[in-house]
């Protein structure tokens, strides 16, 4: 007796694909930490051997010090200064809100996150509004040591 | 499933409705359950394109401590210890360059990788330790990339009282 020959359909696989796209996702969820709205892209000191400790500050206030200037020879540069993600704004105006948050919380601790190519000057005067305001704790931003040390 | 005999199939189907009927009907028929996965792709795909988009990959910053005096820098009591003063200054060397001077000795470092043997051998001697007070004072062009490379070399040196100085 003759059997029928049965019709095969062409099907496409989906589980390797699935397999692969899961994976994707689940490598970009354990390596993504969404970086915070307060560092502003800039170039961090990068010291070597760096001591820097990537620890969590509570009650922190991030001064964002960037700068307009290419090389530290350029004296035609600027150094434009901002709390956190806020707009920029003047030495004046920050000591005021640092004044502010200091009353409202004596625990202030100030973290300065400075641009490695401006003057020292101008991070200077950051820290100076900082010691008026008599907030003792302070942070500076470098890079974490890498796996090269 | 236990079969029923031909009487009690005919008793049910005359006891049914022609709408229980037809819903019978219905149910005979066998259709393969197929599970749909194509709202699941889309939305795993569109997880995988969000991601791959806003992921950035950076290097992790991290904090150097400090301590800044209470009233703006201004001395209340006259240091017992003289402090080791680090002297930062820019140089014509390559770009962006900068020398070190150390007040009262006289083979200073050239960079901050240096600073960090040096203060750990100052510390060596007779008069100094790791409390004594390491004052960086840097003129007002010098990078600031420069300062905070000698701050962490103050650090790595064990140094327990560094403060930033003026020129």
């Amino acid at each position: 007796m003759l059997r029928k020959r049965e019709k095969s359909s062409i099907t496409f696989n989906m589980a390797p694909m699935i397999d692969v796209v899961f994976l994707l996702i689940i490598f970009f969820m354990l390596v993504s930490t969404f970086a915070s709205a307060e560092n502003i892209p800039m170039e961090i000191p990068n010291p070597e051997r760096s001591l820097a400790e990537n620890v969590k500050i509570v009650d922190r206030v991030v001064i964002n010090c960037r700068t307009t200037q290419m090389s530290p020879d350029d004296e035609s540069g600027k150094a434009v200064y901002s709390i956190g993600p806020n707009r920029p704004e003047s030495l004046e105006s920050i000591s005021k809100r640092l004044a502010a948050a200091r009353s409202a919380n004596p625990k202030l601790k100030v973290i300065i996150r400075a641009d490695k190519r401006l003057r020292y000057e101008h991070v200077r005067a950051v820290m100076s509004v900082v010691a008026e305001n008599e907030i003792e704790d302070m942070s500076l931003v470098a890079h974490v040591a890498g796996l090269d040390g | 499933m236990r079969s029923r005999g031909p009487s009690n199939r005919l008793q049910t189907m005359m006891d049914a409705t022609p709408h229980t009927r037809r819903y019978r009907r219905k149910r005979k028929g066998k259709s393969p359950l197929v599970l749909n996965l194509a709202p699941m792709i889309d939305v795993t795909f569109l997880l995988l394109i969000f991601f791959s988009v806003t992921t950035t990959f950076r290097r992790a910053e991290g904090f150097l401590a400090a301590k800044l005096p209470k009233d703006a820098g201004r001395p209340v009591v006259a240091m017992p210890i003289t402090p080791i003063i680090v002297r930062i200054e820019p140089a014509d060397v390559g770009f962006g360059g900068y020398q070190l001077r150390v007040d009262h000795f006289v083979n200073a470092p050239a960079t901050a990788g240096e600073l960090v043997g040096f203060l750990r051998e100052i510390h060596d001697q007779p008069g100094f330790s790791n409390e004594t007070p390491v004052v960086l004072a840097a003129t007002p062009d010098v990078a600031w990339d420069h300062v905070v490379a000698c701050w962490n070399a103050a650090l790595r040196a064990n140094c327990n009282n560094i403060s930033f100085g003026r020129q």
